[in-house]
C-alpha cells in the first residue's frame, strides 16, 4: 500500500469520522464543559440550525479557566466565529496539511451543503497513519533500545 | 520464500535454507517502502523535541499552570520535583479533571490534578516508538527523559505530524 497514494487519493470521509457533538449557540458555557467531560471530547461544533456557526475547543475552555470566568454565558459568547473548515471530498493530505500549518487539532468537516458532519482530530490522524505504516510501528520491539548490557552468556 | 542462493521454495519465515542451509535472516528483515517510513525508523527523537520544556513544581497552583499554558500557548507543563518527573499537566486534564469547577480549585496545588507517572522515551527513542505511544495512549505530548528520569525534553504530536509531513510534501512535489 503507498501511502502518498492513499493520502493524496483518500478523502477526509474515509478516514471514519465521528459524528459530531452540536450544540446551539444559546447553551450555558458550564453545560458545555460538561457535555465534553462527559463524552470525553476536545471539542464541540456550535450550529444555528444546520449552519455552522463557530466551534469551542480545549483550548477555548483553557483560556477561560486561567480568566477565571464566568461559565453562565451562551456558547456563543466563548466560541471561536467562522473556524477553519475542510469539505468531506478534501483528501487525507489536505487535512494533514491544514492541521499542521494552522495549528488547529480539531477541523469540523462539512458537505457540500455547508451541513457539519464530523469532526476530524487530529488523534484520528494519527491513528490512520499508524494503520498505513503497520510494519514500522506495530512491529516495534517492546523497548525502545534493546540492547544487551553484557554479551549473552559473559 | 525463494533461496536467493539456490533457488528452493522454502516455507514462509525459515532462517535458513533446507536445500543449502544458506541464512534466509536478510529475506524476513522489514524493509522501508517510502521515505516516511525511513523516517519512522532513523529519526530520533532528539532531532525532533523541545529541549526547554516548561516545568512546574507540585506545590504550584493549578491557577498558575493554567496562566501559564496559555500564556506561553503550549498544551502541557511537566511537573518536577528535584529533577524527577513526577507527573504532566495538560489541557486535557484541566477540562476533565477540573471542567466547570476550575474556579473552586484555583489554588489548590497541581498535584492533585496531574496525570501521575506519565509514559516517557528516551532521546534516542526512534519517532516510531513516539507515534505508536500516541496512538495506542491518546497523548499529544510524551516527555523524554535521560537514564537518571531527569526530565531531558518535550515531543508532541505536532512536532511528530509537522516531520512526517515533510515527507509527505516532499514526495509529492519529487
Amino acid at each position: 500500500m503507498d501511502i502518498e497514494f492513499n493520502l493524496t487519493n483518500e478523502t477526509v470521509e474515509q478516514t471514519g469520522l465521528k459524528d459530531p457533538l452540536i450544540v446551539a449557540p444559546d447553551v450555558s458555557v458550564c453545560d458545555v464543559f460538561e457535555l465534553l467531560k462527559a463524552r470525553r471530547a476536545g471539542g464541540l461544533l456550535v450550529c444555528e440550525g444546520e449552519r455552522l456557526v463557530g466551534i469551542f475547543t480545549e483550548r477555548d475552555a483553557l483560556r477561560l479557566m486561567a480568566a477565571q470566568a464566568s461559565l453562565d454565558g451562551p456558547i456563543s459568547e466563548a466560541m471561536t466565529r467562522d473556524p477553519a473548515k475542510l469539505a468531506a471530498s478534501a483528501t487525507v493530505a489536505d487535512a494533514v496539511k491544514m492541521m499542521s500549518h494552522g495549528g488547529y487539532r480539531t477541523l469540523p468537516i462539512v458537505n457540500s451543503n455547508g451541513r457539519p458532519v464530523g469532526i476530524l482530530s487530529v488523534k484520528s490522524l494519527v491513528h490512520y497513519l499508524v494503520q498505513h505504516f503497520p510494519q514500522s510501528v506495530y512491529n516495534l520491539s517492546p523497548q525502545p533500545n534493546p540492547a544487551m548490557e553484557q554479551r549473552e552468556g559473559a | 520464500m525463494k533461496c536467493p542462493y539456490c533457488g528452493y521454495e522454502n516455507i514462509e519465515g525459515a532462517d535458513t535454507c533446507e536445500e543449502c542451509q544458506q541464512s534466509l535472516v536478510e529475506l524476513s528483515k522489514p524493509r522501508a517502502v517510502s521515505s516516511v517510513d525511513r523516517t519512522l525508523h532513523r529519526e530520533r527523537l532528539s532531532r525532533l523535541e523541545n529541549t526547554n520544556p516548561i516545568t512546574v513544581t507540585p506545590d504550584k497552583t493549578v491557577g498558575e499552570c493554567l496562566k501559564l499554558l496559555v500564556e506561553k500557548s503550549i498544551g502541557v507543563v511537566l511537573v518536577v520535583e528535584g529533577d524527577q518527573l513526577v507527573g504532566i499537566f495538560s489541557e486535557r486534564d484541566a477540562l476533565m479533571r477540573l471542567n466547570s469547577e476550575s474556579a473552586e480549585h484555583f489554588d489548590k496545588p497541581v498535584a492533585d490534578f496531574m496525570t501521575p507517572n506519565p509514559e516517557t522515551l528516551t532521546p534516542e527513542s526512534k519517532l516510531a516508538f513516539a507515534l505508536h505511544k500516541m496512538d495506542v495512549g491518546g497523548y499529544r505530548h510524551i516527555p523524554t527523559v535521560d537514564e537518571e528520569g531527569h526530565v531531558h525534553g518535550i515531543v508532541s504530536v505536532r512536532d511528530v505530524l509537522g516531520r512526517i509531513t515533510e515527507d509527505l510534501v516532499g514526495a509529492q512535489d519529487s
